[in-house]
């Protein structure tokens, strides 16, 4: 599970990848967190908040970009970073999660929106799921 | 896609066309507004590919169009503009953008650069410390429920009603900071939560807070009517509609998305997802956007207060009172009436990164600004000059009455940042005369001058163009960025 930033003229493009749907959406939050403060999912440590989320969608890229947008909400809502995510359900169509985060003071970055544009979920010839996500800055 | 020069015929100088014929599916002609050597420089991007999908959308008509600072975006290009047929042509939140309203306003005072330059340092510390970025913090206002369905009515005139500013600054704003379309029950419960301790904060990105002095008059008649001078210090303010709109439009791009098939609508591009405007998705969209616009204006008279307070903080009570010049949005829909083949239509008209620019006469002006034009304001970047502009009724003719909104970035953020030594740009701004207070270095590197496009040829494009005229130049003394 990865993911990596490219150049965007006014946005942040990302790039995530993993061995499985799952891993894919989990990588997309860690990803979006990443931006939102550097590094702060890098540590192992206790969560000041759970939150659930479920979701229904046309297609697994409508259901991951729609899932960030909720993890994304919840973010500023609760003035928290969400690092951990616990599928209680998970299809192509289909999620009902508990999401874990960090309260913290401030953000380093604001994310407007994660948009669908470019975003196209596929599985890879080598079996890894992947696509590329742009958020609005 | 690929779009080659050979594609695109020179209209007239400063207009380029992509015909309707390049692509079955377009409806319309595709036009630049552009310099050659813009044009060049836009042919860089994918904004004349995402202008080209932007002309298949239903109900679109005349043409779909960029203005000279155009870039990429996410389906509808930055910097663009695009009308449909009232009542049944598309409306698309994807042509408004994710920050609903976003726009900027000019206050001009009675000081001139001079007088106020030994303070600057402490001016832009302390706009710093009343100004919030809002990123993850809140700002000085809590709004309950109530509160909230009120300032999603009526705009700015909450603030006036609550005592944040004075009944004089509603008439100095685009629609007088208030559309009656709004309706406070189309927007989400999550949109009003995310946007309760927003008002009064301008956010990250490319928002900003900005003193500037007036260095150049172009227009000694439009710059009196505006109430500017040489010398003049002014202050400028970005910002938008904060996490409410952004969660108005997230909501509604999801929700038109599904519905699309209803209607019969295919696009090239998610981002660009609509539904005709007299459908309920439609119009429950239109109202939740108006509303989100009132809450746009109102942040930004709120933040007009917290500016206000700091300037009385440093230069005293007494100093004469910040006055409002003008506000103008830049990422709206509106309902407008336009010449289209010579005909009269009412039209919605998209302007995603474009600002409104009618000429003399129009109605919706201030007394004093009406034989003159609507005032337009274009802010360069940090530390690059910014400009006034008078709206010109050519703009009725080649651009639904629109204009462009900034420099337009060049640069992405990746790149800038690896070009851009933040404290040495910090520094070097210092030494010229430019206090920057920024909550990062990071974010000063993104929106380095080297970030932007020469918004002195942007500004003289729109001029030949004869969309708008120059009335003032504006040079940048202290910057405050969230």
């Amino acid at each position: 599970m990865k993911f990596q930033y490219f150049a965007h003229t006014a946005d942040i493009r990302m790039k995530v990848e993993g061995n499985s749907f799952k891993e894919l959406m989990v990588a997309g939050v860690l990803g979006m967190a990443n931006i939102l403060k550097e590094d702060i999912c890098d540590t192992e440590d206790s969560f000041d908040i759970k939150s659930n989320i479920a979701l229904k969608a046309t297609d697994p890229t409508c259901l991951l970009i729609d899932f960030l947008s909720e993890v994304l909400s919840h973010s500023y809502l609760e003035k928290s970073i969400y690092c951990k995510v616990i599928f209680i359900k998970l299809t192509a169509t289909d999620v009902i999660a508990d999401i874990y985060g960090k309260k913290t003071i401030g953000f380093d970055e604001e994310i407007k929106a994660v948009t669908y544009h470019e975003a196209e979920v596929v599985k890879t010839r080598g079996n890894t799921w992947e696509t590329f996500i742009i958020f609005d800055i | 896609m690929k779009i080659n020069k050979q594609d695109i015929i020179k209209k007239e100088d400063f207009l380029w066309e992509i015909p309707q014929t390049f692509r079955p599916q377009m409806l319309v002609p595709a036009r630049v507004i552009a310099s050659e050597t813009l044009l060049d420089a836009i042919m860089e991007d994918r904004s004349l590919v995402q202008l080209v999908n932007v002309a298949s959308l239903p109900g679109l008509i005349g043409a779909s169009l960029v203005m000279p600072d155009v870039h990429e975006g996410y389906g509808f290009p930055i910097g663009g503009v695009a009308a449909t047929l009232y009542p049944n042509g598309a409306i698309s939140p994807g042509g408004i953008g994710y920050d609903i309203n976003c726009g900027v306003r000019l206050l001009t005072s009675q000081q001139n650069a001079e007088e106020i330059k030994f303070k600057l340092e402490e001016l832009s510390k302390e706009m710093y410390a009343q100004i919030p970025s809002g990123m993850g913090k809140g700002g000085q206002i809590n709004l309950n429920p109530k509160e909230m369905d009120e300032v999603l009515t009526k705009g700015a005139e909450w603030a006036v009603d609550n005592g944040y500013a004075d009944k004089e600054d509603l008439a100095y704003m685009e629609s007088n900071g208030r559309l009656d379309n709004a309706d406070p029950a189309m927007v989400s419960e999550m949109a009003k939560k995310r946007g309760s301790d927003q008002l009064g904060t301008i956010g990250s990105g490319n928002h900003f807070v900005e003193v500037d002095y007036v260095d150049e008059i172009y227009d000694p008649i439009a710059a009196e009517a505006y109430g500017l001078s040489k010398g003049q210090v002014v202050v400028l303010i970005h910002t938008g509609s904060r996490g409410l709109g952004h969660q108005v439009a997230t909501d509604y791009i999801r929700e038109i998305m599904a519905a699309m098939p209803n209607y019969g609508i295919k696009v090239p591009d998610r981002e660009l997802a609509c539904v005709p405007f007299n459908s309920q998705e439609g119009e429950n969209y239109f109202k939740a956007m108006c509303a989100a616009a009132n809450f746009a204006w109102c942040n930004r008279e709120i933040i007009s207060w917290e500016v206000r307070k700091a300037w009385k903080n440093v230069f005293g009570a007494d100093v004469d009172p910040l006055k409002l010049m003008y506000d103008v949005a830049h990422n709206i829909a509106k309902i407008e009436t336009h010449q289209v083949d010579g005909e009269k239509l009412k039209v919605l008209v998209h302007r995603k990164g474009a600002t409104r620019a009618f000429g003399p006469g129009f109605e919706d002006l201030p007394k004093e600004y009406k034989h003159i034009g609507q005032p337009v304001i274009i802010p360069g970047s940090m530390g690059t000059s910014s400009y006034i502009l008078a709206g010109a009724n050519r703009s009725e003719k080649i651009s639904f009455g629109s204009c462009c909104h900034g420099a337009g970035r060049k640069l992405s953020r990746t790149a800038a940042k690896k070009q851009v030594n933040a404290p040495v740009l910090k520094e070097k701004l210092k030494e010229i005369g430019i206090y920057v207070q920024a909550g990062s270095f990071k974010g000063i590197a993104e929106e380095a001058p080297i970030a932007y496009k020469d918004v002195d040829e942007v500004v003289e494009t729109i001029q030949n163009s004869g969309i708008a005229k120059k009335v003032a130049k504006l040079r940048p003394m202290a910057v405050v960025k969230g």
